[in-house]
């Protein structure tokens, strides 16, 4: 099983979160504990770089699902960058673009948050 | 002469002959009598009638006899019988003395009843001592040493030889090499007497009962032996009858003086290790008797209940308990465990002491809890070793225990031990300080060790059990779900249908299904339920409840699918997400309407060409209810003759081999496009193959299900 790694960073005003390697149904809860600790410090300008995520499963998409609400609810936002075309493909084939904003650069979702 | 074979006859055989001979011998008496002479050939005559009839019976007694292994029945049997030769022997003698007049070494007896009297008392006890010999033999050889029967053997034949050796001997003639087999005799009865290692094999009570029984053996003994001396009526009678017999009777009485003379005194020996002997001995059956009950997982209750019963008897301590670890979930499933600092301890067997008194031991004083020291519990679970408690009112650990007036004055404290864990604790306490001895040590420990592995063995089985309900549950959940999927695919003339479905765990989250609407169209619902077994396959059961109520109601895909999301959305994780197509066919006109709900998009391929049909849409389950509709776009695809329609969930464009690349929808397109106007059965097995291929022939990892559709109305 290839490995599953999480990077935090922050930047002005908001947190960053680097994904690197599989995001399947065993990696998913790490993603699950990162984005609750982000929550639980009120840390709700969330920017997840998918610029080293190799594979995503269905789990690893729950895993946005289970926060993007109580974030929004909070003013926050969980915006999704860099992703390779092959993993925006399973992205977009469920339908996260409609509901998530996806960049394809880092300093584009970090703009957004800005000029909110 | 052919000696008869058959037991009944032999026995029949023995019996008559032995009578006979004796019955020979008082008619030699009679003749002797009655011609009053100095017959030396009827003397011989007689003496080989005697041992001829004797032998007869010997061997007629032996084919009753049956061995006895425990020798204390044998000296009881001895005693009776010794006593009853006494007894009756005596009667006769004091009621008809021997009235003999001596002859030159001739005895010539007055009265013909004296000649009836030497034979009844010789007869009584010629068999008596014969039988007396088998007794002793049975004792002797308990525990038999392989020189034990030869040294038995060189015993009856000095007997016998030392009496053969006076025969046509007068009363009181006598000859030089009797006296010399007699002596041999002797050492040879020496040599056997000391065959008593039966004697360390019993208990202490039954050690005591052996010293009182060989006391009255050796005594009753010299006592048969003077009866037969010659200046005693007895002997003179016996005398009188057989001087060989006389012999052979007085060598037994000797060795049964002799012997029970040495086992009288070894007895008396063995006496004071009698006590750790018997000890010694009760360890290895309790042991031997918990190695049985170890394989006996199912009596864990007994086994636990031997373990402290055998401590309270082994090491004779006053209580007992054992203590299991429970493993974090065992605590859930029992929920009536003590807690004690992140270890959660279960009581299963406590003899002498109440479950309260043993939480007292087990908690420290207030007035020392600020030294932080540890209850004797908490020591051991840290230590790991027996810990042994001599005074339990100078131990820091247990002197608490005065408070609550309980009175122990020692304790042992042993650990069960399985795989290097901790898995439980014995205790034992006693009333006395200093109590608990080294030994005592080695043999809790041992019953600990037994317990350990019981405890283990009876987890493993649980385990196992419960793997096997699960099995099961899981084996009837799969039969379950096969018959959510349709039986029966829908027979048309305008279409080839075909359709698979293989879940790769027990159980999957792939659904399709067929229905056949009011107005000539048929509805084809695909989807795939985020996550994989049990917790998809239920979510599946609930799309096809929907979809078979509701299709007809709302026909139209985006109004089906957003009611769908409706329905499932309140119910479903926020984690989860179901991804389906629902599509409808217009069987006159061969359009089909479909919508998304983030499902893999569907392939469509003719002869113009192949393309992917993917309208807009989420999956169910992950917007709002009130904002979902407006994600859901509807498409119209127009079906010609011969066209085909693969609908599939994306275990097919995600089965990846492993350190390989996905499947693809590239891969998929160009299977179909190679494929397309073969039947709709040949194309669904071509994607299979290549599926199959491309994963190197490895399982998937995901639940495979494809529909292929092909249009046959132009």
């Amino acid at each position: 099983m290839s490995d599953f790694k999480i990077n935090f960073r922050e930047s002005a005003n908001a947190n960053i979160v680097d994904l690197k390697g599989y995001l399947d149904a065993h990696t998913a809860p790490e993603l699950e504990n990162a984005l609750q600790k982000l929550v639980n410090n009120k840390q709700y300008n969330i920017v997840v770089n998918c610029k080293n995520l190799s594979y995503i499963s269905s789990a690893g998409l729950g895993v946005f699902m289970a926060y993007i609400e109580e974030v929004r609810k909070n003013k926050g936002d969980i915006k999704l960058t860099n992703m390779s075309p092959k993993i925006f493909n399973v992205f977009d084939i469920l339908g996260f673009p409609l509901l998530y904003e996806i960049y394809n650069t880092e300093l584009e979702a970090l703009q957004k948050f800005t000029n909110h | 002469m052919k000696l008869p074979t058959t037991h009944p006859v032999r026995k029949i055989f023995y019996l008559i002959t032995g009578a006979a001979f004796l019955l020979l011998a008082l008619v030699f008496n009679v003749i002797q009598k009655n011609i009053e002479m100095e017959a030396y050939a009827l003397t011989l005559f007689k003496d080989i009638a005697v041992i001829v009839g004797f032998t007869a019976l010997f061997l007629f007694i032996k084919l009753y006899w049956k061995r006895e292994s425990f020798p204390l029945k044998r000296l009881v049997a001895i005693l009776i019988l010794s006593v009853l030769v006494l007894v009756i022997t005596l009667l006769i003698s004091q009621i008809l003395p021997a009235e003999f007049e001596t002859k030159s070494y001739q005895l010539i007896p007055i009265y013909f009843s004296s000649i009836i009297v030497a034979n009844a008392v010789s007869t009584v006890l010629g068999v008596g001592a014969i039988i007396i010999l088998l007794l002793l033999k049975d004792v002797i050889f308990h525990k038999r040493r392989s020189y034990t029967g030869r040294n038995f053997l060189f015993l009856i034949i000095g007997l016998i030889a030392a009496s053969i050796s006076t025969v046509d001997l007068s009363p009181y003639e006598s000859r030089t090499v009797s006296y010399l087999l007699y002596g041999v005799l002797i050492l040879l009865i020496l040599l056997n007497s000391f065959r008593l290692s039966w004697i360390v094999y019993l208990s202490k009570k039954e050690k005591i009962l052996t010293i009182v029984y060989s006391f009255f053996l050796f005594a009753l003994f010299i006592g048969l032996k003077i009866n037969i001396s010659e200046s005693a009526n007895i002997g003179k009678y016996l005398l009188y009858y057989s001087f060989p017999l006389k012999i052979f009777i007085d060598g037994t009485f000797l060795f049964g003086a002799i012997y029970f003379g040495i086992a009288f005194i070894g007895t008396l020996f063995h006496l004071p290790t009698a006590e750790a002997f018997d000890r010694k001995m009760s360890e290895v059956s309790s042991l031997h008797y918990l190695s049985k009950l170890v394989t006996q997982v199912f009596d864990f209750e007994e086994l636990v209940n031997s373990v402290t019963g055998m401590t309270l008897q082994v090491c004779e301590a006053k209580s007992s308990w054992l203590e299991i670890i429970q493993t974090q979930a065992e605590t859930i499933a029992y929920n009536n465990g003590f807690r004690d600092s992140n270890h959660s301890v279960l009581i299963v067997a406590n003899r002498n002491i109440a479950i309260d008194e043993i939480e007292k031991i087990n908690s420290t004083s207030q007035k020392i809890e600020s030294d932080e020291v540890d209850s004797i519990r908490k020591a051991l679970i840290n230590e790991k070793k027996p810990i042994v408690i001599d005074n339990t009112l100078q131990d820091k650990r247990t002197k608490h225990i005065k408070e609550f007036d309980i009175k122990i004055g020692s304790m042992l404290v042993v650990p069960l031990i399985s795989h290097e864990q901790l898995i439980g604790i014995l205790y034992a306490t006693k009333d006395i300080e200093y109590g608990f001895d080294r030994e005592d040590v080695e043999v809790i420990s041992a019953f600990a060790d037994q317990a350990a592995i019981a405890i283990d063995n009876s987890r493993l089985i649980e385990k196992s059990l419960e793997r096997e309900r699960l099995v099961r549950e899981m084996t009837v959940a799969q039969e379950m779900q096969k018959k959510l999927l349709p039986q029966r695919l829908p027979t048309l003339d305008q279409i080839e249908l075909e359709a698979l479905s293989t879940p790769a765990f027990e159980v999957g989250g792939d659904y399709y299904d067929f229905v056949l609407l009011d107005n000539n169209k048929l509805a084809i619902v695909i989807g795939d339920v985020s996550g994989k077994g049990v917790s998809a396959a239920f979510y599946m059961a609930e799309m096809k409840g929907i979809f078979q109520s509701i299709c007809n109601i709302y026909p139209s895909p985006k109004e089906f699918i957003t009611r769908a999301n409706q329905a499932i959305s309140s119910s479903i994780d926020k984690r989860s997400f179901i991804s389906l197509i629902y599509a409808v066919l217009d069987l006159d006109t061969g359009v089909v309407t479909s919508a998304r709900a983030g499902h893999c998009p569907f392939l469509v391929a003719s002869k113009n060409g192949i393309s992917y049909v993917r309208p807009e849409g989420i999956g169910i389950g992950m917007g709002a209810s009130t904002t979902f509709e407006r994600y859901i776009k509807q498409e119209e695809t127009q079906l010609r003759y011969g066209d085909v329609c693969v609908f599939y969930t994306d275990g097919i464009t995600e089965a990846m081999p492993p350190e390989g690349e996905e499947f693809g929808y590239a891969r998929l397109m160009e299977v179909v496009r190679k494929n397309y106007y073969k039947s709709a059965l040949e194309i669904r097995d071509e994607i299979i193959h290549a599926v199959n291929q491309h994963m190197k022939n490895k399982s998937p990892q995901d639940d495979i299900t494809i529909i292929i559709l092909k249009w046959l109305k132009n």
